[in-house]
């Protein structure tokens, strides 16, 4: 496998590629789900971010992990039309389809950032589908976005900037130079 | 105790959920629409009614007569008062069905007890409708529903007598009964909509109509059943003799059914205990996030600097928490500095979801313990480990 060795070490990592996802809290229940450190107890490679609700999450968050080293992002709700704030799945759903709309434009593969819906009881289907996702992450090549350094690549995510809105600019801000190699 | 028992509902609920979502996916599951059927049924209620209102004669003798009338010889008269009989029983269903859809799921908690409280006097109007509508008929079970009302209302201490007048116009059967019966049927039904309005205040965007295949279902079925058990009145009432049965509709005369074998008094006391529990049922468990195992992020602040007045916030919030007033001065940002709103937070409403957040593109909303910055250094972490 003489192209291994061309791939950043993030994809092809022994314990299979980072995933980080964001866990709503009346969604599945995490009990015996999750370590300690957040990690989950079946998929050591995946972080789980207990947040209060799926809709919280904003759109910039997945791409921030993405950025920093994640391999693949996903945010579990509950079942769509099930939400415990009425709407919380429902926004956050759209808000991923948008998101991965603009990030395949910048040449990122779109199957990296998912949306999981499980109600509270659901935690089995729950593993399933993000072993799934994992697995499906496991199968990309390089790492989420392109490098930076090289001048050809860099100009894809500026051009896109403006479209992303000066606050969601900020938010990446700082956050990619240093880090694409972990 | 209790905390448990609603735990087990809650699993029960939610296994019901699976067990539909097998047949119907999620955005079709009837479950999820109650409200929206009940919303649906209550218009059909409204429409038919007001077809019936127009045949309907208010007087001992010509109210059995008209509504006979109606029945028999009115073209689609006798599908009208069948849609009207059966969608009333659709509405008690679904009505009970959102009820304990939203207690057994906790939708009662945090800043929702006014849709939850609104929704028991929605309730209680609902059963007073409905039983005074069985008594505009004026048959033989309607004879009995007044006569057995009114005996229970005038036993009531103190108040009793005064009760019985305010509902029948005094005591035997007056010539005011039916009119103020009339009354009694269309004036609740229009407070029905004075409470839904209090019921949709602190909701964006409520689900006010089923989808469409479920609002056909719905209509098909009470119109199948028109067809297939049609409504007929019983024997008219005759005043010098007192009714011996009384036909049963279970969803709304169980009372009456009841009456057998309690007095009437213990009844009413019960109807108060179980209407008084209904509303405390929101404060029963005053639990705090931390006491529910959950992180106490606290209620959404916006950034005034950042605020672009752009309204995202403002469509997504669930629970109507946000509104926008003009701003009496630019922001800080580039974005924020031609804005003419901005976005303020009404505390009492917020239920601390943050779904604000997750809308606000401009970083201008915050959770104050659930921070951006908190969540980019988890992420990090999580990256890095």
């Amino acid at each position: 496998m003489p192209e291994l060795a061309d791939r950043p070490p993030s994809a092809a990592g022994r314990r299979g590629p980072k995933i980080v996802g964001f866990l709503c809290d009346w969604a599945v229940a995490s009990q015996g789900l999750v370590r300690d450190d957040g990690t989950m107890r079946d998929l050591p490679n995946v972080t789980l971010i207990k947040i209060p609700c799926s809709g919280f999450t904003r759109p910039a968050w997945l791409e921030f992990a993405l950025r920093n080293g994640a391999d693949g992002v996903f945010v579990c709700g509950c079942p769509l039309g099930d939400c415990f704030n009425r709407y919380g799945n429902n926004l956050i759903g759209d808000r991923v389809e948008q998101l991965r709309r603009r990030l395949e434009r910048q040449k990122v593969n779109p199957e990296r950032i998912g949306a999981l819906f499980y109600g509270k009881h659901a935690g089995a289907a729950f593993v399933d589908a993000v072993r799934a996702f994992s697995d499906r992450v496991a199968g990309m090549p390089g790492p989420a976005f392109p490098p930076r350094k090289p001048a050809p690549a860099a100009a894809g995510p500026a051009s896109a900037a403006p479209r992303t809105g000066p606050a969601a600019q900020d938010g990446q801000a700082g956050a990619p130079a240093g880090r694409e190699g972990t | 105790m209790y905390k448990r028992l609603l735990a087990g509902l809650l699993a029960a609920t939610l296994r019901v959920d699976t067990l539909v979502a097998r047949v119907y996916p999620d955005d079709f599951n009837p479950l999820y629409y109650t409200g929206g059927l009940a919303n649906l049924f209550l218009t059909v209620l409204v429409l038919s009614g007001i077809f019936l209102f127009l045949y309907y004669t208010p007087s001992f003798d010509q109210a059995y007569t008209s509504v006979q009338f109606l029945t028999l010889d009115v073209p689609y008269g006798q599908i009208i008062r069948g849609i009207h009989r059966y969608s009333a029983d659709g509405f008690m269903i679904v009505v009970l069905l959102h009820l304990f859809r939203n207690w057994f799921t906790e939708r009662f908690r945090f800043s929702r007890d006014e849709p939850w409280i609104s929704g028991m006097m929605l309730l209680t109007l609902t059963g007073f409708i409905g039983v005074t509508g069985y008594m505009l008929v004026w048959d033989q079970r309607s004879e009995a529903l007044v006569a057995m009302t009114a005996n229970a209302a005038a036993q009531v201490p103190l108040v009793g007598g005064w009760l019985r007048h305010a509902l029948f116009g005094g005591t035997g059967l007056t010539d005011l009964l039916l009119p103020r019966l009339l009354f009694l049927h269309i004036g609740p039904a229009v407070g029905l909509y004075v409470f839904l309005w209090w019921h949709y205040t602190r909701i964006r965007h409520p689900k006010v109509w089923p989808p469409a295949v479920w609002t056909l279902f719905a209509l098909g079925f009470v119109v199948l059943l028109t067809g297939l058990i049609p409504v007929t009145s019983q024997a008219p009432a005759v005043v010098s003799q007192r009714p011996q049965t009384l036909a049963i509709d279970w969803l709304f005369l169980t009372p009456y059914w009841a009456m057998r074998f309690l007095p009437p008094l213990v009844l009413i006391a019960l109807a108060v205990v179980l209407i008084g529990y209904g509303l405390y049922i929101p404060y029963q468990l005053p639990e705090t996030r931390s006491e529910l195992g959950l992180k106490d992020s606290g209620v959404a602040q916006v950034i005034d600097a950042n605020c672009t007045g752009c309204e995202l916030c403002y469509y997504d919030c669930p629970y109507n928490a946000i509104v926008m007033v003009p701003s009496p001065n630019p922001g800080v940002t580039k974005a924020a500095q031609a804005r003419k709103l901005r976005a303020v937070i009404l505390e009492s409403r917020c239920v601390e979801c943050g779904i604000c957040v997750g809308a606000c593109p401009f970083e201008a909303l915050e959770l104050p313990r659930l921070l951006q910055k908190d969540i980019h250094e988890k992420v990090l972490s999580a990256c890095q480990s």
